[in-house]
């Protein structure tokens, strides 16, 4: 009996090791690369981390600086030279802004549509609420070029609103909001109002505090969705650099950097894909309840 | 304010019946020609093609993938967590960047994938991947055989017309099972346990026959979901398209996404542009209403 | 035949041991109860009999043979689960069905389409349609066989569980607190239905709950668990009388049996409060805790040496009988008496009675628990 669930074991875990290795592949081969040299690169060699030998980059000497400054550990390297030859911080620092500012709008808007729709009793109320059921099955992406032609026409594109405006209104959103504040009970509203409140203290002092785990798990959401979105800003923002988010700065670099420096490159990708692994490593509980939470509805 | 979303759909109609472009001062009903164009040309037969191929192979696997880890991690001893984390990583992971990291793991000169495979040639390696343990494969006419014989000559997985879209298919699994696997693990842990000590009094001995009775039926209300959020997204591939393959080689990998994005932004034809999201949102709403209809009826209790 | 034997049956999760060295003999035919506290451990010795859960050590032998190492499914044990465990998604019909396809049809008869090329088949499924129209009628559900569990009351799933266990007329029924769920009322009426079940079906029962009413009022025997430890094994009427144990005394009966401090002296006279029993402990010069069941007590109009004045603070009017929870003067005991309606209704809250008892109706037990006897002098 026991050794027969020992092989059953080991079997599964036999199976999961092999998945995880796939799965971990191209992990591995980016984090191995940012860190080794051109060399090891081009002869697969060096296992994840290379040898670190102490070596001067021509590429770096052709691009301007002196020998000194590009005689260095190759890790080293690969991350300055990365920084020197693209605004990486303000890469990210423009994923911040417009991940941010997308949910808090998202909020903004969210909170009280959900709040009317699920506790206020009001003419057509059923009826919107089918208009966001169906809206509910249009992707955004799909729609991408119609709001493209309107951004354009508005003279909007490479701005900040054009990344932002077209997902302020998540009805995604509302409908998670809705469905939470369906759950909370009429009396607690009652017993506001008897208190004295209008509906809209009511909606940020009552229902927001209440409905934080639900808060928590659409901003994992709607963060990752927009830090990672490649394809709306890639229609809107054309060529200013200036609001390059992450993902349009790693493309960046895989066309802008001589083609044989592939070390800095991976550098950069790595910079920009760490910052939400990490929040994931370190809050995976959270992140993958908030997933759940707002893929159940 | 539900005009933002609800408007741009009669405009992509609209557009889509005339000759606009962006930047043009006037524009000129004409009909349906934008839709005959599509559906006359090579090049969009072959992007239906494309689309239609990358959704049914990629949403099956990754839902059954994402279906099996769960249903292995749910009867795990210990270290399910880690493998939990792992294979949620591509979920969290910016796809473009992840797409750059799969050309070089793939790359035929600098990528471990086909380092790995020719380091194999005439080993175990060859015998695993070049099937020979199947009884109806020649070990001398195996692909690997070929290609160890040939210098080496393994497949350029993204710039062969043969692997290119299978390959693009397997990083769309690879990104999209960790997702359907934590939903699965979600609906597991509603299924009453008690539900698997009934159907095992019943008589149901094997473990097929207990997920047959209990697991895959309690599962219906997640399966449902899970496929429809899959195809959804699936329909939306792009990232991985326009970083990798530009819809090449000879346009095997033309999705619908980076049709629209090609037409309509770089080569500036925004009419055909909203044709083909016409014909795109219209896929999406026929198979989400097709999937709640056929299988809403059979799922819920 | 359906006999079931425990043999000195040890479980722990862990470090902690939920059952102790428990050794029960379970004849054909009977109904029995296992009753005792939550967390006794009942559930999990029937867990243990079902082979849901595997024993540390001891063996289980079903009609005299070892079914330690038979799985669960090969046992033929039907059981009723607490939350019913039907399958949602199917209807009452194929929930009877279950059972019975899954032991006759073999795999290939399973397959759909297919299957029905196996020449057996049809005459199987008419012996099934046969045993589960005859099942539903003897439950009464014959009419709700096209629903699905979900759109059922609850008494209405409980009968679709018990008829899932039915229809295959199994070994011994083991049942885990089935009637838990239902509201009061149906409750009631549920366990007259489970004991009318058994008389005709004549199969064994092994029934696990926590409430004692359901185990006096059903089973022919009832094994009362604490901690577990099987403590008393035997008819209702004999634990309710004659407890072997002050937890066993405690547990059994509603209300709760009264304990006073008491003492015997040298010669063995038993004391509680200001009162000679009249009768002598088996041992002498010992701290007794003495159990007066409150239907043994009543309230007396005069004071003499056989009663005790006490301060009712509680009147508890169930309107068949009236409880009285009453403080004793020297504030050391809070007792509940039972009192006739017709006889005490003046009585109010605060008021000072006298209780007398009903003579020899007392129970000993020594500082440990353990039972004293009487000498029979």
């Amino acid at each position: 009996m026991q050794a027969k669930q020992y092989i059953g074991e080991s079997w599964k875990h036999g199976i999961l090791i092999i998945g995880a290795i796939l799965v971990l592949l191209p992990f591995y081969m980016m984090v191995s690369m940012s860190l080794k040299s051109q060399q090891e690169i081009q002869s697969i060699s060096g296992g994840l981390i290379g040898a670190q030998e102490v070596q001067t980059f021509p590429v770096c000497v052709k691009t301007g600086y002196s020998e000194e400054t590009c005689t260095t550990k190759p890790y080293i390297y690969n991350y300055w030279f990365a920084f020197e030859k693209a605004p990486i911080p303000r890469y990210l620092m423009n994923g911040v802004i417009v991940t941010l500012s997308i949910f808090i709008i998202q909020v903004l808007v969210a909170l009280p549509c959900a709040y009317a729709l699920a506790k206020l009793r009001f003419y057509g109320r059923e009826f919107v609420f089918s208009m966001v059921l169906f809206c509910l099955l249009i992707p955004v992406h799909g729609i991408a070029l119609p709001l493209y032609v309107m951004l354009a026409q508005a003279g909007l594109v490479d701005t900040y609103s054009a990344l932002i405006l077209p997902w302020t209104i998540s009805v995604f959103g509302i409908f998670l909001m809705r469905q939470f504040f369906m759950t909370v009970p009429d009396e607690l509203i009652d017993a506001a109002r008897m208190d004295g409140m209008g509906e809209y203290s009511i909606v940020w002092k009552v229902m927001l505090p209440t409905a934080i785990p639900a808060l928590l798990a659409f901003a994992i959401f709607s963060v990752v969705a927009h830090w990672n979105d490649y394809f709306w800003p890639r229609m809107v923002i054309t060529g200013n650099r200036d609001l390059f988010t992450p993902p349009l700065g790693i493309r960046e670099f895989r066309g802008g950097i001589d083609s044989d420096e592939f070390g800095p490159m991976m550098a950069s990708i790595v910079t920009v894909t760490v910052p939400l692994i990490v929040a994931f490593i370190i809050a995976q509980k959270r992140f993958i309840e908030g997933i759940t939470l707002t893929g159940m509805k | 304010m539900i005009i933002i979303l609800i408007f741009p759909l009669f405009l992509a109609g609209g557009i889509s019946f005339t000759d606009y472009n962006l930047g043009n001062k006037s524009l000129e009903w004409i009909g349906l020609e934008n839709y005959e164009k599509m559906f006359s040309r090579k090049t969009y037969v072959k992007m239906i093609w494309a689309t239609a191929t990358y959704v049914i192979v990629v949403v099956p696997i990754s839902v059954v993938l994402g279906l099996c880890a769960a249903m292995l991690l749910n009867s795990l001893r210990f270290g399910a967590d880690i493998y939990k984390t792992i294979f949620f990583l591509p979920v969290m992971a910016t796809l473009l960047a992840m797409a750059i990291a799969w050309e070089f793991t793939l790359h035929p000169t600098l990528g471990i994938v086909n380092s790995f495979l020719a380091n194999g040639c005439g080993g175990a390696r060859e015998f695993i991947f070049g099937f020979h343990w199947l009884p109806w494969v020649d070990s001398q006419q195996s692909w690997y055989h070929v290609a160890c014989a040939n210098n080496m000559d393994f497949p350029y997985w993204l710039k062969q017309k043969n692997t290119a879209i299978w390959t693009i298919c397997f990083i769309g699994i690879w990104q999209a099972f960790g997702f359907n696997m934590v939903l699965y693990l979600a609906g597991l842990t509603g299924i009453p346990r008690e539900l698997y000590q009934a159907a095992e009094m019943d008589g149901a001995k094997s473990t097929w026959e207990q997920f047959k009775l209990v697991t895959w039926p309690m599962l219906g209300p997640t399966t449902l979901f899970v496929v429809t959020i899959t195809t959804i997204r699936t329909f939306q591939v792009f990232d991985t398209i326009e970083i990798l393959t530009k819809g090449g080689p000879s346009k095997t990998t033309y999705v619908m996404m980076y049709a629209i994005f090609e037409k309509a932004i770089q080569q500036n034809l925004t009419s055909i542009g909203a044709a083909i999201t016409v014909v795109f949102i219209g896929f999406i709403l026929i198979l989400t209403f097709f999937q709640r209809y056929i299988i809403e009826k059979r799922v819920h209790y | 035949m359906g006999t079931i034997s425990l043999k000195n049956i040890s479980k722990s999760f862990g470090s902690t041991e939920v059952l102790k060295d428990l050794s029960v003999d379970i004849k054909d035919g009977e109904f029995l109860t296992l009753v005792g506290p939550s967390g006794c451990g009942k559930s999990t010795l029937l867990r243990i009999i079902a082979g849901l859960e595997q024993q540390t050590s001891g063996d289980v032998l079903i009609d005299n043979k070892n079914v330690n190492k038979i799985r669960a499914s090969e046992r033929d044990l039907a059981m009723v689960f607490q939350s019913y465990a039907l399958y949602p998604h199917l209807s009452v019909r194929r929930n009877l069905e279950t059972p019975l396809r899954l032991r006759d049809y073999n795999s290939f008869e399973r397959l759909p389409l297919i299957g029905n090329l196996s020449p057996n088949k049809k005459q199987k499924t008419e012996s099934i349609n046969q045993l589960v129209s005859k099942t539903s009628e003897t439950l009464k559900i014959s009419e709700l066989l096209d629903r699905k569990p979900g759109q059922l009351s609850g008494g209405q799933r409980q009968r679709v569980a018990l008829g899932r266990a039915m229809v295959r007329e199994p070994v011994a029924f083991l049942m885990d607190e089935p009637l838990s769920n239902l509201d009061a009322a149906l409750r009631v009426h549920m366990r007259s239905e489970l004991s009318e079940l058994h008389s005709s079906l004549k199969t064994t029962f092994v029934y696990v709950t926590h409430d004692q009413a359901e185990a006096l009022t059903m089973s022919s025997r009832m094994a009362v668990m604490i901690d577990g430890n099987l403590l008393q094994l035997d008819t209702p009427q004999e634990v309710y009388d004659n407890p072997s144990s002050l937890s066993v005394a405690q547990f059994v009966g509603s209300p709760k049996i009264n304990i006073f401090k008491g003492s015997s002296d040298s010669s063995g006279t038993v004391n509680l409060l200001n009162l000679n029993l009249k009768r002598k402990s088996s041992e002498t010069n010992l701290e007794l805790n003495i159990g007066i069941r409150p239907e043994h007590l009543e309230i007396s109009n005069q004071s003499d040496e056989d009663t005790f004045s006490a301060k009712v603070s509680y009147r508890e009017n169930l309107g068949s009988d009236i409880f009285f929870h009453v403080n004793t003067e020297d504030g050391m005991n809070r007792i509940i008496v039972r009192g006739i309606p017709q006889l005490t209704h003046e009585i109010s809250n605060g008021s000072t009675v006298n209780i007398k008892r009903a003579p020899n109706k007392a129970l000993l037990f020594n500082q440990e628990g353990k039972r004293v006897q009487f000498n029979n002098a």
